[in-house]
């Protein structure tokens, strides 16, 4: 008896947080149990003293993006603007590991973009260039080199792409996803936040101009200010208040193979196979790139990726042949034109604040989006970081320069 | 889960033999009297309702779009004709008596 009631104090103290009791108020309501939206709560509180934050998760915090990406961060993004953003956010994982007590697991084995053509060369070029001058570890490697930091790469002619050149970023590496959902929701809900599970967000109630609630599946909330945090399912809540939004929700599918020894000891990805890979701390080799290109809201897995995702592999790492993969999923990536997030306040309405269209770099850049959006909604100025990523670049022509940076995504563009 | 769109020369085929043209958008705008803004509006800004409830005040149930979308397809790995078709984005699944536009 006495060891059962310890365990069962031993389970309870193992608790990272705590449900709360759902208030018909707060002052700032958040959309989305994700890393942006726990991330903008917890900075919300330990910045600028707002504890009355409820975060609505319609199923349970990470299930979107924040727990179905690859978990690589790195910051060799292609505009000075994307590389400033992305470089304070990749430092913030060593903060952050010791100001929520919660490992993180942040690896920092380096991330290695091969190139297949001269064009890709070339813009490797640039990138170096632009990452160097921000103060960003990144370099340019020949073939032969990239056999070296990462030797089991097929650098001779055979492949139908040949590697022709690497981008290597040292400060990049891989993050433990789930981790930082629950580092963040216990920051987050120790400083008063509280995180609603299992609900659904069905309305938004306006007046005059302002947001003053929503209507959920648990009741109705009234709220001062609104974030839509939703990851891939912002456009849906946007289209509740008719908003028009230059963002393509898409299926983007990842898997991992059994585990393997550890050999693979940075990222890799490449340009003309769309593949990113790494090898997990429990040595599964992670994989993903793939996009469908039809608008949804899905979480479909192919066969047919399953099978691409092999080829691709195989050519660039010979010796994956014969691994097999034990499991595939899906998840939402919001792409917008430009490949750079938009990041608004006030939009249409006063009190609605929206942080959507990461496309596929949601992840790494969660918590630094968080900590700007905080000080967006705590002060209703616009940061200055945050300059780079409003809504009207795309109504002006003034598009950011990202698509570089990574692949492409659809056939339409 | 992989699915089949109706061309209207072949039936029903895979997926992956279609290439996606985007929402249909209705006319171009006529170019006489274009602000770059509307232009650009009509070029990258979309609806893409995701099956949540309506806003109550200021908008009725007629000015929001269903989740139901009408959209280009190529059929480039087979016949190679343009079509439009219904799909539903909840379920990334055409509707039933959808294609063949």
């Amino acid at each position: 008896m006495a060891l059962a009631s310890a365990a069962v104090n031993w389970l309870k103290l193992r608790r990272l947080w705590r449900p709360s009791p759902l208030k018909r108020r707060y002052d700032t309501v958040i959309i989305g149990g994700g890393v942006h939206g726990l991330a903008t709560a917890y900075y919300l509180a330990r910045n600028h003293g707002i504890r009355d934050v409820a975060v609505l998760e319609s199923h349970y915090i990470g299930f979107g993006g924040s727990g179905r990406n690859t978990a690589i961060v790195r910051a060799n993004q292609r505009t000075a603007e994307n590389v400033r953003l992305y470089d304070e956010g990749l430092k913030l994982w060593r903060v952050l590991t010791d100001e929520l007590d919660f490992n993180l697991m942040f690896f920092n084995c380096g991330s290695l973009l091969l190139g297949h053509s001269e064009a890709s060369t070339g813009a490797f070029r640039m990138a170096a260039s632009t990452h160097n001058f921000m103060g960003v570890h990144s370099e340019l490697l020949d073939p032969q080199q990239c056999a070296e930091v990462i030797p089991g790469l097929d650098i001779s002619d055979r492949p139908r792409f040949p590697i022709q050149a690497g981008l290597y970023h040292p400060p990049g590496g891989i993050v433990r996803h789930d981790a930082v959902v629950w580092g963040l929701a216990k920051g987050a809900a120790a400083r008063g936040v509280h995180i609603h599970q299992g609900c659904d967000v069905r309305g938004i109630k306006t007046d005059a101009g302002r947001v003053t609630g929503v209507r959920t599946s648990l009741g109705d909330i009234g709220c001062n200010r609104l974030g839509i945090m939703a990851g891939g399912y912002s456009t849906a809540i946007a289209a509740i208040l008719g908003i028009e939004l230059p963002i393509h929700p898409l299926t983007i599918q990842a898997m991992v193979t059994h585990p393997l020894k550890p050999f693979l000891h940075h990222v890799f990805s490449s340009t003309a196979y769309h593949v990113y890979a790494n090898q997990t701390l429990k040595g599964e080799i992670a994989t993903g790139a793939h996009m469908d290109p039809q608008v949804n809201y899905t979480t479909d897995a192919t066969a047919y990726y399953l099978k691409h995702q092999a080829e691709a592999l195989v050519e660039l790492m010979p010796a994956l042949r014969g691994v097999r993969f034990m499991r595939i999923w899906a998840g939402l990536a919001d792409m917008t034109p430009d490949m750079a997030p938009i990041m608004e306040g006030n939009l249409g309405w006063d009190g609605l604040y929206l942080d959507a269209g990461w496309g596929y770099f949601g992840f790494k850049s969660g918590p630094v989006a968080g900590k700007y959006m905080a000080e967006y909604m705590a002060t209703g100025e616009r940061p200055e970081m945050l300059k780079a990523f409003q809504l009207k670049r795309f109504l002006e022509n003034r598009y950011s320069g990202e698509t570089p940076a990574v692949m492409k995504y659809g056939h339409w563009d | 889960m992989t699915f089949r769109l109706t061309c209207p020369v072949c039936g029903k085929r895979d997926v992956y033999e279609f290439t996606f043209g985007g929402q249909e958008r209705g006319p171009r705008p006529a170019q006489e009297g274009l602000s770059a803004e509307e232009h650009f509006r009509w070029v990258q800004f979309r609806l893409i309702p995701g099956g949540c409830e309506t806003r109550e005040e200021g908008a009725s149930r007629a000015d929001v779009r269903e989740p139901l979308q009408e959209e280009w397809w190529y059929h480039g790995q087979g016949c190679g004709v343009w079509f439009t078709t219904t799909r539903d984005p909840m379920t990334n699944r055409e509707v039933e008596g959808g294609g063949g536009g």
